[in-house]
């Protein structure tokens, strides 16, 4: 870098994040005062308040029941942690589009800093810099303001500033100075406390902040108030603080022809996957999931997502899987590019240990034995039942995803009488004719014979607030001795098989 | 045919969060079914039993009465009671499970039970008890039920059609078998009709705090816990007819009826020698001797003669004397009280010192407190100084003891706005919703699907419908007691065998499963020790009088009938004027122009409801003004209506009226009025309706006066006042206006300290007493006592109303608590701020809120200077270093005018500087907007635009949806009337705005100046209009 070039400092501020996020869920909101709560009760604190609830003296922590008594048409919604991270990340990888170094505030959601040094020179100029930033976050349904400035401190405080465009490129330091001098503290995300106490004071600008006595600071609010002295003074080192770039844990192949051959394409993939797990071995990590793409001629993708049964990087079981997954892949075209994927995480010394004594049920052979399962038959097909509160029989299950098999824990009971077969959806039986003839009502199979025995009714009703379900359960024994579990359905006028003892 | 049944486990919605039908419900659709009895056994208690049984006793239904009791394991049983011995058992029996527990929770133990047994039927059974659990059942416990309640003990086999009941019917048949015991039939009902199943699946998500999507298994399986057709349980119990006819048994046994209860009234201690008659006429006549300084005029006599005669027939000599001991003891020990309500209409009373106003020389009704014909228990109510009103209620309790003496309940029932909350709880929306259409809702206004969809929830979503059916079905459901704000109930016998007595949520209160209804409708008598600030006021301000003046006074030595009072009254100068401070008794004052006590008497009572939907006040005030000719609809009405110039203000003359007009007998006139008061409960007022009208047609009454007497009646249910009630009540306002008039510091003194009370802020109060020249000075650190305190005036005012100047008291700072006062008053003198902080060790908090308030300029006086100065200092109290550290105060922005009245508002609800609107004057004069002293002067139908702070917002049930509003300037206030239409347009503004401005016409009559508004706006000001609190919809 020219040792002439004047650093420059940018603060993008997306004010109220959540809120712009809350806003980009419930859009018909946009327009009346609304708030971000910590939590969905009168008595959450609000977190986040929009500029018309800001006008109304809606402020950050006030609780929402105090809120809504200035307000009483003020909409409130809880925006969730990673939902935040998530918008976050989101912005990074826009913003890294525009500056090789970024820096998230961590104590401001909506606050980026970017390194804007020498870029006047690629995008002709700072301002048009700035405006391609917010116009890319503007696609994103995100709105901001960017200071271009010279010191983290004070472009994050100009970017704060009232009015003005939503560019602000401040030609000296003496102006980014001045102008942050004017910027009111309420607009700074002090602590609540703090920001109400030197409100009380009649001190509500960074300016009158400044004139303040540092040593009388220190004693009335603490360190905190005093780094800010400080940072506002330009007494504390500040320097940007950018992430660091991303790691390359991802590789892409360009297929020479359309490949539609399954163990050449595996072939390709262990080219991908091998320096891969080098990078993973060198920073002290085993592979914990993959991610494929096979980009088909006509441009048309497949993703597939695959996990070994522990995180490893031992290239053959990996390759295994991916073999497993290609063979079971239908290809409608030929795969004209390649691409690899990886995640790691950070290695047990269990997965390095050299000698391991097997147990003997090895639960690790089983864990990777369900691996190969998903690998070939996707991810959902690895599952258990687990067990729910409910009336309804299939409110008293449900089927969950198994990420990992534990070691098993068997309850001791009495053995069972019956077990009881529940069919994933009742199967519809034919009703029971008006005139019974000889062989009376035959339900279900003409093997098993005619009901010879009901016993029941048990009454199931409920769900009256989503869908209303009245369901009269019999045990119905068949000529064979089957026991048939069955129901007549009020609602449809129906009889069901929900299932069978056995 | 079917044999019947009688259904013998049924829970009403007092069974808190789990029933879903009223009591009454459940007895009307059992005689619909064609049920000859049905019981009711609610969970722990038996707090609605009255209602059923006042239904049943109506429609000729038999009612079991009995609880569903939990004990001590978890498990329950319901108990029936089979005659009063047993009924009292278990009265006595809730009430150790309820003492031993928490608020709204009951235990007992199995050996309580069984020592409770006698006079008892038990029913062991449903999947909560212990004879139907897979455990095994313990000897210890078997037996000596079995023992206790020989055949009474029954198997209760409980069918809902669940498929666990398959199982454990098997164990309760074949515990039951090997016990020896019969069983018997039975569904547990929470619900009357099948269609309330949703709102039990709602109560139980209330109770448990989940939604009905993560109920799980709390909520009921299905909707077969309804009160079943005989037809639908001779079904269900098909194969065990045996037990369905034994419930029939069961009724059969259990004779018990709520009417047998036989109250005694608890006798008071006497002098030897002493019947309670004979120690009540000397005790009457001893006060009458000292009320007419020896010299009883043979009317009086005459009159207590009867009193006593009737109350020695009827026995009733121990509840006055009750009340005698209660108001000696208040004498005593200088808590000043005074009997209300009907019982001065009693010459007893008043020579007993329980009332203050003479009923022979008002001629006031005696029958409309006690007569023969109804020989109901009297309702003496007692008004206590509300300070003091504590140590009457512990005396009580001392007196009597803790099972002779409870408080009666207060039932809290949902409305709409506590519906919408847990209902939406319960459906699952965000709560934060729910409590923003919660606030926005009146408490009068309903929720309907209008209102729903103006909230925002979508018209066609489930939920909508649900929330909206649920809201209404759920009103006027019970949701947990609570307590009566002052009735007792006494007896001879422990109260906890009419009753289970419970723990109140306050300390060291007990109270009865019974609201006052229910205590009526049985003839218990019942003691009411209410609390009145009016009366705490009226005291302090004699303790002032004595020690400032040296004028010694007491309600009875006020001179009575002062000009000067009067003239104030009718000025309409009466804020802080017990009774007639109001926006709307203030208009009516200059009105009617009050000459004497009895002017006040009808001021009191015209301004209510009552008279107001009856048409009554106009034709009283043309008539008092000589505009309209006293004329009587019939000669006959002549005696009744004289009083008030023919047109009846009282419930005594609507009584009299129906008597006379329409043939009522005594005691039919007494129904009347019971169901005057109940009419909004029950809609019982209707029946009255022809019988009345006709009956005053054909005695030859016009049939437009004979409907207006009715909608007087219909008013009065609620708000219409008896003449000795308003009479009573006028003697506090006449005592608290002769303050006023007289001693106006003093007054504001005591009002001040006798807050909350009353119908105005204390901001209002003191610009009202800055307006009358009356020195208020602000809260000193210096000087101040925590209550506000009387001083000698400035010499150098200009035209002192008072000697004495009023400082405000330190108890008016927010944040600052009664023991930070007394430090600060015990540590005084301060030399500077160090030596207040230093000494009186106050927090942070604490003196922030002194310095915020300007309670520190004697020694800064600059407010934000003080506050920079005390936050250093309490941060530095306890440093290590005894070396001051040098502190610089930087130079901080002074507060101007506006500034400092809003802070001193901000900190202390109030301000002595001035008033928020008088900084900002100049800015709303150049609007060309008049003060409010300009806008009482100007004339009727002038348009005018004005400006003020909103201190009160009212929407009277009575006016049809016009809201009046008083605005207030530093001036005085302007009434502003809103008509529905401008209010339904203008809402929001309307009831959230603190500095309003108003366009609209004056309407100016006889004094009498409003301000009818056509449109609302906010005033342009720079920087940010003030706030105030204001006293909104009360």
């Amino acid at each position: 870098m020219d040792e002439e070039t004047t650093q420059r400092c940018a603060c993008l501020d997306l004010p109220a994040l959540p809120l712009q996020l809350l806003l980009r869920t419930e859009p018909d909101w946009v327009g009346g005062p609304v708030v971000v709560v910590d939590e969905d009760r009168p008595q959450g604190r609000v977190l986040w308040s929009n500029a018309l609830a800001w006008s109304l003296r809606v402020l950050p922590g006030m609780r929402y029941a105090t809120a809504l008594s200035l307000v009483s048409e003020l909409r409130a919604g809880v925006v969730a942690h990673e939902m935040i991270l998530r918008a976050q990340e989101e912005v990074v990888a826009c913003l890294r589009t525009f500056s090789p170094r970024v820096e998230p505030s961590s104590t401001h959601p909506g606050t980026f800093f970017l390194d804007a040094t020498g870029l006047e020179r690629l995008f002709a100029g700072l301002s048009p810099w700035g405006l391609g930033v917010l116009e890319a976050l503007r696609g994103r349904a995100l709105q901001g303001h960017l200071a271009v400035g010279f010191t983290r401190f004070g472009s994050f405080v100009c970017s704060r500033a009232e009015g003005g465009p939503p560019v602000r490129v401040l030609e000296c330091a003496d102006a980014e100075t001045k102008l942050a001098g004017t910027v009111g503290l309420e607009r700074l995300d002090l602590v609540p406390e703090m920001r109400d106490a030197l409100h009380r004071l009649g001190i509500r600008t960074l300016g009158e902040f400044l004139a303040l006595p540092p040593e009388g600071l220190q004693r009335r609010f603490g360190t905190e108030a005093v780094k800010l002295h400080r940072l506002a003074r330009g007494d504390l080192h500040d320097p940007l603080q950018p992430l660091p770039p991303p790691p390359v844990t991802a590789r892409r192949l360009l297929c020479e022809q359309p490949e539609s051959d399954s163990n050449r394409l595996l072939f390709l993939t262990k080219r991908l996957l091998d320096p891969l797990l080098e990078l993973l071995a060198e920073r002290h990590e085993a592979l914990q999931e993959m991610r494929m793409t096979l980009v088909l001629e006509g441009r048309s993708r497949q993703l597939h997502r695959l996990r070994p049964a522990e995180p490893t990087l031992v290239a053959s079981l990996l390759l295994d899987l991916l073999r497993l997954r290609l063979e079971g892949v239908a290809l409608e075209a030929g795969v004209v590019e390649l691409q690899l994927a990886v995640r790691g995480v950070r290695a047990e010394p269990e997965q390095i240990r050299l000698f391991r004594e097997g147990p003997k049920r090895d639960l690790a052979a089983a864990n990777r034995a369900l691996a190969r399962v998903r690998a070939e038959l996707g991810d959902e097909t690895v599952g258990h039942m687990v067990v729910r509160e409910g009336h309804l029989p299939e409110a008293t299950f449900a089927f969950e995803r198994l990420e990992r098999l534990d070691k098993a824990r068997p309850v001791a009971e009495a053995p069972l009488r019956f077990v009881r077969r529940v069919l994933e959806k009742p199967r519809r039986l034919p009703p029971v004719p008006r005139h019974l003839r000889d062989d009376g009502w035959i339900p279900f199979d003409v093997a098993a014979g005619s009901v010879v025995k009901l016993h029941g009714p048990y009454v199931v009703s409920g769900g009256w607030w989503q869908k209303e379900q009245q369901r009269e359960y019999h045990y119905a024994q068949t000529r064979r001795g089957d026991l048939l579990w069955i129901y007549f359905d009020r609602v449809e006028r129906r009889w069901f098989l929900q299932g069978w003892l056995e | 045919m079917t044999s019947s049944y009688v259904p013998l486990w049924v829970k009403s919605n007092f069974s808190f969060l789990e029933g879903a039908s009223h009591p009454d419900e459940y007895v009307e659709e059992a005689q619909n079914l064609g049920l000859r009895a049905v019981a009711l056994t609610d969970r722990d208690g038996v707090p609605g039993v009255v209602r059923a049984w006042e239904r049943a006793r109506t429609l000729g239904m038999k009612l079991l009465t009995g609880s569903e009791l939990t004990l001590m394991d978890g498990s329950s049983i319901v108990l029936l009671a089979m005659d009063r011995p047993g009924y009292a058992n278990l009265c006595r029996l809730v009430t150790a499970g309820r003492l031993r527990s928490p608020k709204g929770q009951c235990r007992v133990h199995w050996a309580e039970v069984v020592a409770h047994a006698p006079g008892l039927v038990a029913l062991w059974g449903g999947n909560q008890s212990l004879l139907s659990r897979p455990e095994p059942l313990a000897d210890g416990l078997t037996g000596p039920l079995r023992e206790a309640f020989g055949d009474r003990l029954y198997a209760l086999l409980a069918r809902h059609r669940t498929p666990q009941e398959s199982a454990s019917e098997a164990r309760v048949v074949s515990r039951a078998k090997a016990l020896g015991l019969q069983t018997v039939a039975g569904v547990e009902v929470l619900y009357h009709t099948p269609t309330r199943r949703p709102l039990q699946d709602v109560l139980t998500c209330i109770r448990h705090g989940v939604s009905l999507r993560t109920a799980g298994t709390l909520t009921r399986p299905n909707h077969l816990h309804a009160l079943p057709t005989p037809e639908a349980m001779h079904e269900r119990f098909s194969d065990q007819l045996g037990a369905l006819e034994r419930t029939v048994e069961v009724a059969a046994r259990c004779t018990f009826d709520l009417s047998e209860i036989r109250y005694r009234y608890p006798s008071e201690r006497l002098p030897d020698g002493q019947t309670s008659s004979s120690w009540l006429r000397r005790l009457t006549y001893e006060g009458a001797a000292e009320r007419y300084a020896g010299h009883v005029p043979p009317e009086v006599r005459a009159q207590l003669d009867r009193e006593l005669a009737l109350i020695e027939h009827l026995d009733y000599g121990g509840y006055f004397l009750t009340m005698w001991e209660i108001v000696r003891f208040c004498r005593e020990l200088g808590i000043l009280c005074q009997g209300r309500g009907s019982a001065a209409n009693s010459a007893v009373c008043y020579c007993l010192g329980i009332t203050a106003i003479d009923p022979v020389r008002m001629g006031l009704l005696f029958e409309r407190f006690l007569s023969l014909e109804r020989a109901e228990p009297p309702d003496i109510d007692l008004d206590i100084m509300h300070a003091r009103r504590e140590e009457v209620i512990q005396h009580v309790y001392s007196k009597y003891g803790r099972m002779h003496a409870a408080m009666v309940a207060n039932v809290i029932r949902y409305r709409f706005r506590s519906a919408v909350r847990d209902v939406g709880k319960a459906l699952g929306l965000p709560e934060t919703m729910l409590d923003r259409i919660a606030r926005g809702l009146d408490y009068r206004e309903s929720f309907d699907e209008a209102r729903a969809t103006a909230e925002g929830l979508e018209e066609t979503s489930p939920t909508h419908r649900h929330l909206v059916r649920l809201v209404n079905e759920i009103q006027d459901f019970p949701r947990h007691l609570s307590i009566h704000p002052g009735g007792f109930l006494l007896g001879h016998e422990p109260v906890h065998d009419l009753v289970p007595i419970e723990n109140a949520t306050m300390a060291d209160r007990t109270v009865v499963q019974w609201d006052k209804y229910d205590v009526e409708a049985l003839g218990l008598f019942k003691v009411d020790l209410l609390g009145l600030g009016a009366l705490t006021q009226i005291d302090e301000c004699f303790e002032l009088l004595s020690r400032h003046r040296g004028v010694e006074l007491t309600m009875a030595t006020i001179p009575a009938e002062d000009p000067e009072t009067y003239a104030l009254c009718q000025r309409g100068d009466t804020v802080g004027v017990f009774q007639i401070e109001s926006r709307a008794q203030m208009a009516m004052l200059p009105r009617l122009k009050p000459r004497t006590f009895y002017d006040l008497v009808i001021e009191v009572s015209i301004v209510r409801p009552g008279p107001i939907t009856g048409g009554m006040v106009h034709p009283y005030l043309r008539r008092r003004n000589g505009e309209e000719p006293v004329v009587y609809p019939h000669e006959s009405l002549r005696p009744v209506l004289e009083k008030t110039l023919g047109v009846p203000l009282f419930q005594e003359q609507v009584m009299r009226l129906a008597v006379v007009a329409a043939d009522y007998t005594p005691g039919e006139a007494d129904q009347l009025r019971r169901d005057m008061a109940a009419w909004r409960r029950s809609g019982r007022i209707e029946k009255h309706h022809e019988r009345i009208v006709s009956r005053m047609q054909a005695k030859g009454i016009a049939r437009e006066f004979a409907e207006r007497v009715f909608e007087q009646i219909r008013g009065f249910g609620e708000y219409g006042f008896p003449e000795s009630h308003a009479a009573s009540f006028a003697l506090i306002a006449y005592a608290t206006a002769w303050l006023r008039t007289h001693y106006p510091a003093e007054f504001l003194c005591s009002l001040l300290n006798a807050q909350p009370m009353g119908f105005y802020s204390p901001a209002t109060l003191v610009e009202d007493a800055r307006r009358n020249d009356i020195e208020v000075r602000p809260i000193d650190v210096r000087t101040s006592a925590w209550a506000c305190t009387l001083e000698p005036a400035s010499p150098a005012r200009a035209r002192p109303r008072s000697p004495l100047a009023v400082r405000m008291g330190l108890r008016y700072v927010k944040s600052l608590s009664a023991s930070d006062g007394a430090r600060i008053v015990e540590r005084r003198p301060f030399d500077d701020l160090e030596a207040l902080v230093r000494k009186t060790e106050l927090n942070e908090g604490a003196l922030n809120a002194l310095a915020e308030a300007g309670a520190l300029e004697g020694f800064e006086s600059a407010r934000r200077g003080a506050l920079w100065a005390v936050r250093g200092l309490s941060r530095s109290r306890g440093a290590t270093l005894a070396v001051p550290m040098a502190d610089a105060t930087p130079e901080l922005e002074a507060l101007d005018a506006l500034e400092e009245v809003m802070w001193d508002y901000s900190r202390t609800s109030h301000s002595t500087r001035g008033h928020p609107l008088e900084a900002l004057r100049p800015a709303l004069r150049a609007q060309r907007l008049p003060e409010a002293r300009e806008v009482q002067r100007m004339p009727d139908g002038r348009r005018v635009k004005y400006a003020g702070l909103v201190i009160c917002r009212q929407r009277p049930g009575t006016a049809s949806g016009v809201v009046f509003m008083t605005l207030e300037d530093e001036t005085g206030f302007v009434n502003v009337v809103l008509w529905s239409r401008v209010f339904e347009q203008q809402a929001i503004l309307a009831k959230s705005a603190s500095l309003l401005g108003v366009s609209g016409r004056i309407q100016s009559e006889q004094g009498v100046v409003h301000l009818v508004a056509e449109q609302l706006w906010v005033p342009r000001l720079d920087g940010s209009a003030p706030r105030v609190a204001s006293r909104d919809f009360h």
